[in-house]
């Protein structure tokens, strides 16, 4: 598994990035367009991910957040940046494992996602917003939790469960569907293998 | 030792199974400007691609044979390195911003700051281009709102300033209006002054013939034929490899008009000389017999006000009746053709006035309500496309409106066949190539069986093969009574296929009716700032010198 | 400007500062509350960065910024006024509702830190190219790859973001239905989101070959055209500021002592 995190930084994967980014972007403007009870902000993080490696969709995950953290001044969107990192990173590895191959193994890659930022996110709730995290229904179940006299970890972890998982499961079925009809012209662009081949 | 020598070179694409480029072999000459023309797919770009290593060094696949420029062997030479010895500028503007700049200045210089030049030198040699190149004046613009024509030559710009002995235009035109293109070819043209090795692959034939010293011809992946502009465009075999000579070629053959070697020839003053030593009279161009009358009335456009932004109008007490009759709108960039076919899919709404499709009000229906009325093929087709196998794609929109599956595919199939495309009901649009994806999008739209088509500038992208497909469609589905309504900057093609035209600049209708009588108006044409077709303007050229000789 | 960034050269003195002596404020304003135990600090540096977005003409400009946080900071003292783990205290209560000591004055804590957060942040923002930013983290050895990518982020994404209601048009011109029902919206996401994709990777596979081209990936060094002139107040207000820090810091590990 020499190769799980082998990046080409060329400038075909450099300007993957800001695309991404745009994608993600585009994704959440067209979730709240459809008025979808869901973010779907990361879409490109995750193509990149699965097109680029780990490192290039940990890269896409963070600068997303930087970036939007310095376009709304929004600096607490910038803590988060490790959370994104974390899904990127997360997807990066079990697309490189081969789970993007299909749409059941995909929920592998989703789970993937969908943990890491559950488990990123967690403890960042607690530190800096008391254990909310923005979102009414998982908020209302942490209201409940909390009234119930449970752990603030275990009750923002029930919260942020409820938030993130079904969210980046939908993301990840997204991304399959798109990836799934991408031309062999682009996809060899960032085959990391890739070698010419000689006609002569 | 030539400048760029080219030995037995192969290539194929990542993935595919048809060679790109197959067994070429030629050498260019240092200061010479070389065509390359042939029909799409023909494998220009690649070979354009194979000159600067992109091929095989970017794209990977399968490669043979040797290039080597000014010494370096092409293949072994990062491009990165390569770029100081050969330039590349391709068809769209936008994607050739490298995003890294907030200013003209900034963005042509960034390739010298790549390359480590003193940042004294720097500036010297991007105020010189930028002079040269005459966008000095939007040296502090943000690359991204300039014009099509002025991005391309920012492009340009950048690339110059680098130096190269060779630059590869790769169909700078085809993506921009005409006065883009203008602007473009003058800087070509001044490049020609000044000693450069330059390749061009264009389809503006009359424009390249002008220019060229030798073109290579190219058909499936070969080299058809390597030689002077004459002798290339006066072959027999051009139909069969998607080409269409230059317009004064084609007058002069149909006349039997030869030079002396034999050949037909390429350029305006050529012909016109020849015209004028035998006192032939060219023909008028000859239309496919079309309507006989106007038809019933489709749409009527009453008092209408438009403006995106309060104070700034963009109509103001526009009136207009289309029947049934394919139109033509054409005028520059700005001139209101796209808010004006807009309002008539309804996908605006006009601020007052009224807009009766077939004496019904649309002001109160819906973009849903007018689809299966009225159909609009958008200038961009990857901003629609999103199905994996052509059919479906093709499909999307017939089902949307409520057709029966089986009904949905028999007219799919339909529209594929009309616009090329049998065959490849199950290919991934996303494999085929942008014109190809453009008669994908104007498929689906035509497979929704509309009473109107919209067509919003399909010819860009196209080679002539395309061309005379798009034409056949909008002739076919005109005879079933069906409006074809058509934004072009193709004035040729407007000529060929439409039997009428509607002149606009500044929001007003400066001209409306045949395209004879359109195109006769030099005060509307200068007015709205378009050319002539070629044609129309040879015959007019030797009616004048005529009239002076007499 | 690109319509994503927040920042308007205004020719202030804030805009012709160095960005990392405003960086370097950025971190002082957080950490000096949160070492120094919070209490009168967070007034004070809510209170400076209030001054310099007056100073800078940026605090209208600064509300949007502000106003999403307020929704947060209630949700806050709803969850923990009335659930904190440690109430005790009875403060107050509407009908039903009781709200504790403990867990108002941890709200209080958990607001007064994100809004010093907020508008600490709003100054840098508000007052700073990204460019320049990039510039000078490049100049300091920073990779250029990575400065092209935040760089081209504020150039590409507007771009993108314009193709919306293009395809937003084109698809419902062929029929697509975005209103309605849950599953017709959902349904509607892949015929939106599918063209954004693909047409990005096209775009991406022509720009990559744009930059190539132009000496992308060179191994030598890059050179910088726009000098920037150095200001004194540059050096003294870092030294103020790491002053100030560092006093916060030793007067905490005093006060353990």
């Amino acid at each position: 598994m020499g190769n799980l995190f082998k990046t080409k930084l060329n400038a075909a994967t450099i300007v993957l990035i800001p695309a991404c980014i745009g994608i993600n972007y585009l994704g959440k403007l067209f979730a709240s367009l459809l008025k979808l009870p869901l973010w779907l902000d990361c879409i490109g993080t995750c193509v990149g991910a699965c097109l680029g490696g780990p490192v290039i969709g940990g890269i896409c995950g963070a600068i997303n957040n930087i970036i939007y953290g310095l376009t709304t001044g929004d600096n607490i969107t910038l803590i988060y940046a490790l959370t994104s990192f974390g899904i990127g990173i997360a997807v990066g590895i079990t697309a490189r494992l081969g789970f993007m191959e299909t749409l059941p193994k995909s929920l592998v890659c989703a789970l993937a996602g969908g943990l890491a930022a559950v488990i990123i996110s967690t403890p960042l709730n607690v530190m800096f917003w008391g254990g909310t995290t923005g979102n009414v229904w998982g908020d209302a179940v942490f209201a409940i939790t909390q009234a119930n006299g449970m752990p603030v970890l275990l009750g923002s972890f029930i919260d942020e469960v409820l938030v993130d998982v079904p969210d980046k499961l939908l993301t990840i079925i997204i991304t399959f569907l798109i990836l799934k009809g991408l031309p062999e012209k682009i996809k060899a662009l960032y085959d990391v293998d890739a070698k010419v081949e000689r006609l002569d | 030792m030539s400048l760029i020598q080219i030995e037995h070179l192969k290539y194929r694409y990542p993935g595919t199974e048809r060679l790109a480029l197959n067994d070429i072999s030629l050498s260019i000459e240092k200061g010479e400007f070389i065509g390359i023309v042939g029909r799409n797919g023909a494998g220009k770009s690649t070979l354009g691609q194979a000159v600067n290593g992109l091929v095989p060094r970017f794209h990977n696949g399968a490669y043979g044979g040797k290039v080597t420029v000014s010494g370096l062997v092409a293949e072994e030479t990062p491009v990165e390195e390569m770029c100081e010895h050969v330039g590349l500028i391709f068809q769209n503007p936008f994607n050739q911003l490298s995003g890294a700049a907030e200013t003209v200045f900034d963005e042509v210089a960034y390739g010298l700051q790549n390359l480590g030049i003193p940042a004294g030198e720097i500036c010297m040699r991007v105020e010189n281009v930028l002079k040269r190149l005459d966008i000095w004046d939007y040296r502090n613009r943000n690359p991204f709102a300039l014009s099509g024509g002025q991005m391309q030559r920012v492009a340009i710009a950048g690339i110059l300033c680098m130096r190269p002995e060779v630059i590869i235009l790769d169909e700078p035109t085809s993506q921009l209006d005409p006065q883009g293109t203008e602007e473009v070819f003058k800087v070509v043209e001044d490049l020609t002054e000044t000693g450069i090795t330059i390749i061009m692959i264009e389809q503006k034939l009359e424009k390249l013939a002008k220019y060229c010293d030798r073109i290579i011809l190219m058909e499936g992946g070969k080299v058809r034929g390597f030689d002077t502009p004459e002798k290339i465009f006066s072959r027999e075999d051009l139909p069969e490899c998607g080409v269409e000579p230059p317009a004064y070629t084609r007058i002069c053959k149909e006349n039997g008009l030869r030079l002396s070697d034999g050949t037909y020839p390429v350029k305006l003053e050529d012909a016109e000389i020849l015209f004028r030593e035998s006192g032939i009279r060219p023909a008028s161009c000859e239309k496919k017999p079309g309507r006989s009358s106007g038809g019933e009335e489709i749409f009527r456009v009453e008092n209408l006000d438009f403006s995106y932004i309060k104070g700034v109008p963009i109509f103001d007490k526009l009136m207009l009746t289309l029947d049934e009759r394919p139109t033509a709108i054409i005028g520059q960039n700005g001139a209101g053709k796209t808010t004006l076919v807009r309002l008539l899919k309804g996908l605006l709404k006009p601020l007052s006035g009224k807009i009766y499709f077939r004496n019904d009000d649309i002001s109160g229906k819906t973009v849903a309500m007018l689809a299966h009325k009225v159909g609009y093929v958008f200038q961009n087709p990857d901003d629609q496309i999103f199905k994996y196998r052509v059919l479906d794609e093709v499909m999307f929109g017939p089902l949307n409106i409520g057709m029966s599956p089986e009904k949905a595919r028999e007219e799919a199939l339909k529209a594929m066949e009309l616009m090329g495309l049998s065959g490849m009901e199950d290919t991934n649009p996303y494999d085929l190539e942008l014109h190809q994806r453009k008669m994908t999008a104007i498929a689906s739209v035509v497979a929704m069986d509309t009473d109107v088509i919209i067509l919003d500038e399909p010819t860009i992208a196209q080679d002539h093969p395309g061309r005379v497909l798009i034409g056949n469609m909008i002739h076919e589905l005109s005879l079933k009574g069906r409006l074809v309504i058509a934004i072009l900057h193709d004035m040729d093609f407007v000529e060929e296929y439409f039997e009428r035209v509607v002149v606009m600049a500044h929001g007003r209708i400066l001209s409306d009716g045949t395209a004879e009588k359109v195109f006769k108006d030099d005060e509307v044409l200068s007015e709205a700032r378009l050319q002539k077709p070629y044609v129309t303007a040879l015959r007019e050229m030797l009616a004048s010198s005529e009239t002076k000789g007499l | 400007m690109s319509g994503l960034s927040l920042y308007v050269d205004q020719g202030t003195y804030l805009n012709k500062l160095h960005p990392y002596t405003k960086l370097l404020y950025v971190f002082a304003a957080i950490l000096i509350p949160l070492i120094g135990g919070g209490g009168i600090l967070f007034p004070v540096t809510i209170g400076c960065s209030v001054i310099l977005l007056i100073l800078g003409k940026t605090l209208k400009r600064s509300f949007p910024l502000i106003a999403f946080s307020f929704t947060l900071i209630i949700v806050i003292f709803l969850v923990q006024g009335m659930f904190y783990y440690g109430n005790e205290t009875p403060l107050f209560s509407l009908g039903f509702l009781a709200f504790y000591r403990e867990g108002v004055l941890y709200a209080l804590r958990i607001g007064l830190n994100i809004l010093n957060m907020l508008l600490s942040f709003a100054v840098f923002v508000l007052n700073t190219s990204p460019q320049e930013l990039v510039e000078e983290l490049e100049k300091n050895g920073f990779s250029p790859k990575f400065g092209y990518v935040i760089n081209s982020v504020f150039q590409i994404v507007p771009q993108m973001m314009k193709t919306k209601d293009t395809i937003v048009d084109a698809q419902r011109s062929r029929g697509m239905e975005t209103e309605g029902s849950l599953m017709t919206r959902i349904r509607a996401f892949m015929p939106l989101i599918s063209p954004v994709v693909m047409s990005a990777l096209i775009n991406t596979r022509e720009r990559a070959i744009a930059l190539e081209v132009r000496g992308f990936g060179r191994k030598n060094k890059k050179t910088f055209i726009n000098d920037r002139q150095k200001l004194k107040g540059d050096t003294v207000i870092r030294i103020i500021l790491v002053l100030l820090t560092a006093g916060v810091v030793i007067r905490r590990v005093y006060s353990c002592l």
